[in-house]
């Protein structure tokens, strides 16, 4: 820069450089007009830049068809949920099928602020979901803890959680808590089967209006280990 | 580019710098000055922003509540800091580039004044019967048309300089700064009209403030920042930019996409689902300028040492620095608008970071690089510390990353970090606000002003 601004750059170049004067606005201006006219730059070859920003391009401008054709159902202005089900007029009775990618949307919604994002919970107050028999075996267990909720004290790996789990489940749809419940039965080293939305029906009938479970109430209906 | 050629250029310019120089003294005075304080001002209230508790003192007072200090704090940033900052800093760069010499440059000062004005009543408002709900459009309704008539005066003079510039030359910074003073007027008018004066339903209005706060962010705040990317990169290293052909492409597709980006913050939000998606893609496409800038300019940057050189000057230091952390944001951007990273990143303070990264970090740093180089042009004196400099940097630097830190990777010591950085940035913005001034106020007055010397 020819600026008399420069005293206190240290170590700026003193030679090599074309002059420590920099550029000249007026100079700056031509050159570069210049290169936008003629459209290549002094004293350099072929150069296969723009094709490929002419490819990139073309490629971006195809994605951004595709994705908007296929987010945006039908452009309706009555749209906005993309995972709600598509009704047809022939298509008959919706087809449920428990979808984990689902379930972890709805898990880091619903769940994810105690149990954590990582289905570690928090030592002493929110127990953890990774490789827990509370949740594998009978789908019974899981889903009523998640309808009704859960107060008491357990004991996991040695660890005492006393925790105070609301009836979360009792604003959600019978297919979300099912989505929920796969999701949770197959993450983090659970290898539990899926569960249908007509299980959390039935569950939901079964146990009624009711308060929280104590641990004791859902161990003894339903033992961990099966 | 012979020596010959660029030898006796410099006198030329020297005599006609002077005659461009003088009459931007007052206005560059009144508009960087405020500016100034209203940085000091926006990164006091961040301070008490990142405090848990405040002192049992003031904590009691309403006048205090996190929200309103939160938003006196942003409007004061954006409309104060960076607002002023730009006309003063817009205005000079066009000037030059335009080898234009403005006549009747009191208007420029009246609308600064104005907009100080408006934008005090603005503040204070905020603070006293607490912010709207709608984020850097919180005004009193009154102050909407003032603003807009201030900025008209005040922050049009880019284009009146591109427009009378006597040859027919022209060069990407004009293009950016042009474009970005164009489109925030008009940007202000219509987000008032649909907000305001003709409020649309709901869901539109929602819509339009997005579109409002990413035009703001990108292509006025944004825009003029790559203006002065193209300016002094290519001025400082002495050379041209690298596939510089490719910089109206990289213009054209930056306007084209930036305001289609906005719909991609209310992912998740009650908007049709074909609104959201619009957002998604033009996050997507926004990469295509992205890419290009980054070539044009940090192309010329990795040759033959550009780095090296940039570090050593002043200007080019922030300013590259201030380039490289507003691209990443735009890339960050384009990754974050996925909708299932999308889902995790919602309701965290990621977007927090995102501002951080594309206001202060980008834009911020962009403005202190070249006040460093016009100030003293323009007022005829000189920094007078080259200490002060080194701390303004180095606050400023360790204050923005610590911030950033916070936001993205670690919410669990939030409270801590975010404070130091703030206390951080405070120290940096007293540096170089009051060298600013004393640089500002050293110089001769325009009436005696002597060609310029070296």
């Amino acid at each position: 820069m020819n600026d008399r601004n420069r005293h206190y750059d240290r170590n700026r170049p003193r030679q090599g450089s074309p002059g420590p004067e920099g550029f000249s606005d007026g100079r700056l201006v031509e050159v570069h007009s210049q290169i936008a006219r003629d459209k290549q730059e002094p004293a350099q070859g072929f150069s296969m830049t723009p094709i490929l920003v002419v490819f990139l391009f073309c490629a971006l401008g195809f994605w951004a068809g595709l994705y908007l054709t296929r987010n945006s159902r039908g452009f309706s202005a009555s749209a906005f949920d993309l995972n709600a089900p598509v009704a047809f007029a022939s298509a008959g009775p919706v087809v449920f099928e428990p979808d984990a990618a689902k379930g972890q949307t709805l898990y880091l919604a619903n769940c994810a602020a105690c149990h954590q994002p990582t289905g570690a919970g928090v030592p002493g107050a929110f127990p953890p979901l990774v490789k827990s028999l509370w949740v594998a075996g009978d789908e019974k267990r899981i889903i009523k803890i998640i309808i009704a909720g859960m107060a008491g004290e357990v004991e996991i790996d040695g660890v005492k959680y006393n925790g105070n789990m609301p009836n979360v489940g009792v604003a959600l749809k019978d297919a979300q808590i099912a989505h929920i419940a796969t999701y949770v039965r197959s993450a983090w080293g659970n290898a539990a089967e899926p569960v249908m939305d007509a299980s959390v029906a039935a569950v939901r009938k079964e146990i009624g209006a009711r308060g929280q479970y104590s641990p004791k109430e859902v161990l003894d209906a339903h033992p961990l280990g099966n | 580019m012979t020596q010959e050629q660029r030898s006796g250029r410099p006198d030329e310019d020297r005599s006609r710098l002077s005659r461009i120089d003088a009459p931007l003294r007052a206005p560059f005075l009144l508009l960087f000055g405020s500016a100034a304080l209203w940085l000091m001002l926006s990164s006091a209230l961040s301070l008490l922003t990142t405090l848990k508790a405040l002192p049992a003192g003031i904590g009691s007072y309403e006048w205090f509540a996190h929200g309103r200090l939160e938003a006196a704090a942003r409007n004061a940033f954006v409309y104060g800091w960076a607002g002023n900052a730009l006309f003063a800093i817009n205005l000079w760069l066009l000037a030059q580039l335009g080898r234009f010499e403005i006549r009747n440059g009191w208007m420029a000062s009246v609308g600064g004044l104005f907009w100080n004005l408006a934008l005090t009543w603005c503040t204070g408002s905020v603070i006293v019967s607490g912010p709207g709900a709608y984020a850097l459009l919180d005004f009193p309704v009154g102050a909407g048309p003032v603003l807009a008539a201030s900025f008209a005066l005040a922050g049009l003079w880019p284009v009146v300089a591109y427009a009378k510039r006597p040859t027919g030359h022209n060069f990407a910074a004009q293009w950016f700064v042009v474009g970005a003073s164009v489109t925030f007027l008009l940007a202000f008018l219509l987000a008032q009209a649909a907000v305001f004066w003709a409020p649309a339903s709901g869901v539109v209005q929602a819509v339009a403030h997005s579109w409002y706060v990413r035009t703001v962010h990108l292509l006025w705040l944004g825009g003029s920042a790559l203006g002065l990317g193209y300016y002094f990169v290519s001025k400082v290293l002495a050379r041209p930019l690298h596939a510089y052909y490719l910089a109206s492409v990289a213009f054209w597709t930056y306007f084209l996409f930036a305001g289609w980006t906005a719909p991609a913050s209310l992912i998740g939000s009650p908007v049709p689902l074909w609104i959201q998606s619009i957002g998604v893609v033009g996050s997507m496409m926004l990469l295509v300028p992205v890419l290009l800038i980054g070539l044009n300019l940090l192309g010329a940057l990795s040759r033959d040492g550009g780095w090296f050189r940039a570090w050593n000057s002043t200007s080019l230091r922030f300013i590259s620095i201030g380039i490289v952390s507003l691209l990443a944001s735009l890339a960050i951007a384009a990754w974050a608008s996925d909708r299932s990273v999308n889902a995790g990143l919602r309701f965290t303070s990621f977007a927090e970071g995102q501002n951080l990264l594309l206001l202060y970090a980008g834009v911020t740093f962009c403005v202190f690089g070249a006040a460093y180089a016009a100030l003293p042009r323009v007022s005829g004196g000189r920094w007078p510390s080259a200490a002060a400099i080194h701390v303004h940097f180095w606050a400023s630097t360790l204050g923005a990353a610590g911030a950033a830190f916070a936001a993205f990777a670690h919410p669990s010591a939030h409270g801590f970090i975010s404070a130091v950085s703030a206390a951080l940035l405070l120290i940096g913005h007293l540096a170089f606000a009051s060298t600013a001034f004393a640089a500002l106020l050293s110089g001769v007055p325009a009436g005696e002003s002597q060609p310029a010397h070296d």
